[in-house]
């Protein structure tokens, strides 16, 4: 019944239009990812009951034919099943082998487009994509992803999707790639703990694929010699694991930020990058409510940053993804970030103007990161005390924690800080992850200060500006009590005011 | 330097029969705890003195907290509704004052706990485009709530913009 209505409808407009026939053989190419473990494991059955090698080989060769079939055939139903189609207000999708499915977007609410290629997507010409809006209230399906189309057809419908214009625009980039930035590329905790990472995966393939390391000899007989000499081999395990993690990170570090180019078409702001699978994020500009300049502490300590988008509408990045979604910027020197986050804003930006918050913040951390490490020593007692499984040079940690835990707490007060420019309200926090925020004083929807019973004595309260974008709310910490109502008072006119008042103790 | 800028309280409080609800809802708590730490104490131990004035004494914390915790926060939940925005506070250690303007409601409920159906009361829920969290004013007179709801519902539908 509403079948024969919306057919009805279908003829009036815009043909549905299929996923590109090459779709087919890229999930042959993708179940191969399948097929080699698969016959690898196969093979090694096979052998281990001695079968002749041509046979062997006969074998896997018929699972791998037959597993790309499978996948092939699998993604012939997919093509053959899904639809898309414009209309005026729309963008629909209809999908689903078993469970059918028919999913449509108001155009009016597309907020993003990400076109993105893998390798092998690439190889053959296509392009997923993938159309974001950014409907907070409604939760996790707020995306339309269409894998995939000829480059050329995703490039038209991103462009009719945004700004409805071809990208011309003289404007220049806002950013470009230059490779001396990949100096900043090892400056992340993954380089300390990626090499054991690599092994540890390395270690699991090995067990899926039906080796057990741990029961060959050699094996064994690295560990004797490893725990015969560990003056030698501790230092060349640990350079190793540096030195695995160090490349990992320049690897990662180029192949998702080659080619890296930001810029500004009419209305939106594009991100295209990576060298081998290729992305390519739209936004539109009204959807964009500031910029957040990230500082992780390492990448802070080697003078670089990294500038990601405060935007409604873009998704929260997946589990499987370790890339952020909001990222306009790879780790860059801390110079270039500024004028890159101004070049966005269109406004120059900052943090050198920022306001400090009063010395009392400053007592506040230190008293926080000394209880935390008394607690840690207090806990290390009892533990001490009760069993016999505490040598006593741990009683070192606590002691070197005092003076760290000082440094950290003393770096957080000087992180803090907040100021107020034409279009934005500045705030900056945090020392493991430094983080200044430009947010749009228009794209405010409401405060919250909050005081606890010890900053109401030192004078001090949280200023939280919510807004649809990001992370939802972004917190002036532990600022001055009067300072904080003023900068509230005067970001968002006539909202905050008439619930401040004057007093006299 | 001490200041001289404040939040003001917001002109109105909770229904006083809220003491009541969130007396019964300090009990539902307080009673299954104390109950089984007299039971844990009887059936489980050698019953020394000791342990029996803990258990004591934890007895009578639940009830000093039955009884002064509804009034102390009767005593700071406050709200307010103005032609342009909503305006609660909240807590007791820790006080948060929430703002959200009229012009940014997205969406306003009513909500009615078993609890406080009982007594009369319902509350609303005010949320904006934000997923920091909603405004939200507790415990109100149940006709009070309806018309408040009603009267934010009709003030945000005429407010032209997505809101965000």
């Amino acid at each position: 019944m509403t079948l024969g209505t919306e057919e009805a409808a279908a003829r009036e407009e815009t043909d549905w239009l299929a996923p590109h026939p090459r779709v087919v053989a890229a999930a042959a190419v993708f179940s191969l990812g399948v097929a080699v473990p698969a016959v690898v494991a196969l093979a090694r059955f096979l052998l281990g009951r001695d079968v002749a090698v041509g046979l062997v080989v006969a074998a896997g060769a018929g699972a791998t034919v037959l597993i790309a079939a499978a996948g092939a055939a699998y993604e012939t139903a997919r093509l053959r099943t899904t639809r898309y189609r414009l209309t005026g207000q729309r963008l629909e999708l209809r999908s689903g082998i078993w469970t059918k499915e028919h999913r449509a977007v108001p155009r009016e609410r597309v907020r993003s487009v990400d076109v993105t290629a893998d390798p092998v997507r690439r190889a053959l010409g296509l392009a997923v994509v993938k159309v974001g809006t950014g409907e907070h209230a409604s939760g996790e399906r707020a995306e339309l992803t269409l894998d995939a189309l000829a480059v050329a057809e995703a490039e038209a419908l991103r462009r009719v999707l945004l700004a409805e214009r071809p990208a011309e625009q003289a404007e220049g980039p806002l950013a470009e790639l230059r490779w001396s930035w990949i100096r900043y590329a090892p400056l992340t905790v993954w380089t300390v703990v990626g090499g054991g990472l690599v092994l540890g995966g390395l270690y699991k393939l090995l067990g899926t694929l039906g080796f057990e390391p741990s029961e060959s000899e050699a094996v064994a007989r690295a560990w004797e010699w490893f725990t015969a000499t560990p003056w030698l081999t501790v230092p060349i395990l640990l350079l190793a694991n540096v030195l695995v993690g160090l490349v990992g990170a320049i690897a990662l570090y180029a192949e998702s930020w080659g080619k890296y180019r930001l810029e500004r078409e009419p209305a939106t702001l594009r991100i295209r990058r990576g060298l081998l699978t290729t992305r390519s994020l739209t936004l539109e500009e009204r959807r964009l409510r500031g910029v957040a300049v990230t500082e992780p502490l390492l990448l802070r300590l080697g003078g670089g940053a990294r500038v990601t988008a405060v935007a409604t509408g873009l998704k929260k990045a997946e589990e499987n993804q370790t890339e952020d979604v909001a990222a306009l910027t790879p780790p860059l020197p801390a110079g270039e970030a500024r004028r890159i986050a101004s070049g966005v804003l269109r406004e120059e930006f900052d943090p050198a103007g920022l306001r400090g918050h009063p010395r009392a913040a400053r007592g506040r951390r230190v008293r926080r990161a000394l209880l935390t490490v008394v607690t840690l020593a207090a806990g290390l007692g009892v533990l001490a005390s009760r069993t016999s499984w505490v040598p006593g040079w741990v009683w070192a940690l606590p002691v070197l924690a005092v003076p760290a835990g000082w440094a950290l707490a003393a770096d957080a007060y000087r992180s803090l800080g907040h100021g107020l420019t034409r279009r934005h309200l500045l705030t900056r926090s945090g020392t493991a992850r430094r983080r200044t925020v430009a947010l749009d004083r228009a794209g405010i929807v409401g405060w919250t200060i909050s005081q606890s019973v010890f900053q109401r004595r030192a004078g001090l309260l949280n200023v939280s500006a919510t807004t649809a974008a990001g992370a939802g709310r972004y917190d002036v910490l532990d600022v001055g009590q009067d300072d904080g109502l003023l900068l509230a008072s005067r970001a968002v006119p006539g909202l905050l005011e008439p619930f401040v008042e004057e007093f006299v103790e | 330097m001490t200041p001289s800028l404040r939040m003001r309280p917001p002109r109105n409080q909770a229904d006083p029969r809220a003491v009541a609800w969130w007396t019964v809802q300090a009990l539902l708590l307080a009673v299954p705890l104390v109950i089984a730490a007299s039971l844990a104490y009887w059936l489980l131990t050698d019953r020394p003195v000791w342990l029996g004035a803990i258990v004591i004494a934890f007895g009578l914390a639940c009830l000093g907290f039955v009884v002064l915790a509804p009034r102390a926060y009767y005593r700071v939940e406050r709200w307010e509704v103005t032609g342009e925005a909503v305006y609660t506070r909240t807590g007791w250690l820790t006080q948060t004052w929430r703002v959200a303007p009229m012009s940014r409601i997205q969406t306003v409920d009513t909500v009615r706990g078993p609890v406080q159906r009982l007594f009369g009361l319902a509350g609303v829920t005010v949320t904006t485009a934000s997923a920091a969290g909603p405004v939200k004013i507790e415990a109100l007179d149940r006709e009070l709530a309806a018309e408040l709801a009603e009267h934010l519902t009709l003030i945000t539908q005429n407010t032209p913009g997505d809101a965000t």
